[in-house]
């Protein structure tokens, strides 16, 4: 039975969560609706195409988020959502987000970062970011592969001295050597892609000790 | 209404420096009373494609004068014209109009400040924020017969970046200049500055 | 061997368009009509192609849409000149490229570039050049993609 349109608030803060191409709607429930047992039903429009799309998934749904990332995977295209509450016979008008370029939009999310200690050194391998899959047994595909120019910023911050310094490389391999033995060094590294302003988020930062010194040739002044 | 004795602003010039643009005019003397002026702006696409437009500029439509920050309007490396207008109340002089258009690829551009330290073994540049459409090429070497000259690129200032990693003993040398992709420039290089990290090495 | 790389600072261009998106974007009503993402040959332009694609788009701009587009809003004014002035450039740039005739248009990129204009003149003139313009995303990032110089420094 087709619901009285208008009858309820329209949801609110609709937006493209995007990070690695993981495409998620989000809206805030309407306002005026606490307690209410309110249901959402989500569409999505490919942009240039013909209609709008439905997805079963998110139809008469209490989350108040919805996985579109398969549904606009081809990160080339562009598209819009639009998501209305429903109470009963009563819904919201629709309400839309403005049109989604997942290519410039997706933030790129941090490498993972593994760490290995020496007495000096502190050897950082990288691994890119991965694109988002549809299922976990798909082969992965790395951000680089959409990115060709992706690169990293590493920073490094030396506890005892407190000074902190960075370096962008493009591998995905670094060995920072002549460090100070058995000092705490805290490492983040945070991906980047020259062009559109994007959000950025850099790995959780780690902080690991160089070795003791074994030989008390070397002191620096 | 163009008032018969409000005269148009004279000796309009642009003053740039490091892609800082300031236009500058004599101001309008008019005692007893507060002059307003009216600065607009016309790239070269208006003046060959739609000559009658002109843009309002961003920040001073209308200013106190006699000068306006244009940079925010000159953002791209073709000619452009700029006009200014006084007015009093309800009245305004003629417009007047620099005398050659203006192209940022003109702007004088410094050698970058920089402050080269060293944390331990690690040679570490900062150089200072010029804004983001300036990059850096850093030059350092060791400072010893037939060494030979490293070029690193810094994408931005602000923030302390590692060059090199130091052996005990030797002095290194570092200077930097700035590099505008926009007007395809650089800057000259800055001074020369070393430094040397001591530490006697024994046999490892 | 990509021919013609414009080397110059996307940046401000990208930001004075994501300035502007979401007012430009509004503005087109016709979500079932695009202009220049149809084109799956714009995706996968040959390197070969690139410089005579840059060419054939930027004068579709300059020629076309910038002139055809009024504004009245002197923030959204700003940043269409900004843009309209930054082309200007960058066909000066290619220009010299098209001296030394290392611009050539194969019959697949005259083709795209048709479909283009046959795309534009189907709709009312406001609104095409309004729907183009909110459609400069997708050339910037073109532009960025195909004009990257192949090292990765």
């Amino acid at each position: 039975v087709p619901c009285v349109s208008g009858g309820l608030p329209k949801p609110m803060n609709i937006t493209f969560v995007s990070i690695n191409m993981k495409n998620v709607l989000q809206w805030a429930p309407p306002e005026g609706l606490q307690g209410v047992e309110v249901t959402y039903t989500v569409q999505y429009f490919i942009y240039g195409q013909k209609k709008w799309l439905s997805k079963s998934k998110c139809k008469n749904i209490n989350r108040t988020y919805c996985d579109l990332s398969a549904e606009t995977s081809d990160y080339e295209h562009q598209y819009y959502a639009k998501v209305k509450a429903v109470w009963g016979t009563n819904c919201s008008k629709w309400v839309e987000t403005g049109r989604f370029y997942p290519f410039l939009e997706t933030q790129i999310g941090p490498p993972e970062v593994s760490l290995t200690t020496g007495e000096k050194s502190i050897s950082i391998v990288l691994t890119a970011p991965e694109k988002w899959k549809r299922n976990p047994e798909d082969s992965s595909v790395s951000m680089q592969q959409i990115y060709s120019n992706l690169k990293y910023n590493v920073s490094m911050y030396n506890t005892k001295s407190k000074r902190m310094w960075s370096q962008c490389i493009t591998n995905h391999t670094l060995v920072l050597s002549w460090l100070e033995p058995n000092t705490l060094y805290c490492i983040s590294v945070e991906s980047f892609v020259p062009g559109p302003p994007r959000l950025t988020r850099p790995s959780q930062k780690q902080c690991v000790s160089t070795l003791e010194d074994q030989t008390s040739g070397l002191k620096v002044k | 209404d163009t008032a018969a004795f409000l005269p148009a602003p004279q000796n309009l010039s642009v003053h740039s420096t490091n892609m800082k643009h300031l236009l500058t005019w004599s101001p309008v003397i008019l005692p007893g009373e507060t002059v307003y002026y009216f600065v607009e702006y016309q790239g070269e696409y208006e003046s060959l494609y739609m000559s009658h437009i002109w843009i309002p500029s961003s920040w001073c439509s209308p200013t106190e004068g006699p000068e306006c920050d244009v940079t925010d309007d000159i953002t791209a490396t073709v000619p452009y014209n700029l006009r200014v207008s006084a007015t009093l109340g309800s009245q305004s002089s003629a417009w007047s109009t620099l005398k050659h258009p203006f192209n940022r690829n003109s702007t004088i551009l410094t050698p970058p400040r920089m402050e080269v330290t060293k944390d331990g073994f690690h040679l570490v540049i900062e150089v200072e924020d010029l804004g983001p459409q300036f990059e850096f090429l850093v030059a350092y070497w060791r400072r010893e017969p037939g060494a030979k000259e490293h070029i690193k690129e810094v994408r931005s200032g602000g923030s302390p970046v590692l060059l090199e990693t130091m052996q005990p003993g030797v002095t290194y040398c570092v200077r930097a200049q700035t590099r505008v992709k926009a007007i395809r420039r650089y800057s000259a290089f800055s001074q020369v500055e070393c430094v040397e990290v001591q530490g006697e090495s024994l046999p490892l | 061997l990509r021919k013609c790389l414009i080397s110059m600072d996307m940046r401000h261009l990208e930001k004075s368009f994501q300035e502007m998106k979401r007012a430009l974007q509004n503005k087109d009503t016709f979500q079932n009509v695009t202009i220049l993402s149809t084109l799956e040959t714009l995706q996968s332009t040959k390197p070969t192609d690139v410089c005579c694609m840059t060419n054939n788009l930027l004068a579709f701009y300059v020629d076309r849409v910038f002139k055809d587009h009024q504004e009245l809003d002197p923030q959204i004014l700003r940043k269409v000149s900004s843009i309209a002035n930054s082309f200007l450039y960058i066909q000066k740039t290619l220009q010299e490229c098209q001296v030394q005739s290392r611009c050539h248009c194969s019959q697949e990129a005259t083709n795209a570039t048709r479909i283009i204009h046959d795309n534009y003149n189907q709709l009312e003139i406001r609104s095409a050049a309004i729907k183009s313009l909110g459609e400069l995303d997708i050339f910037l990032a073109w532009i960025d993609k195909n004009h990257q110089k192949t090292s990765g420094a």
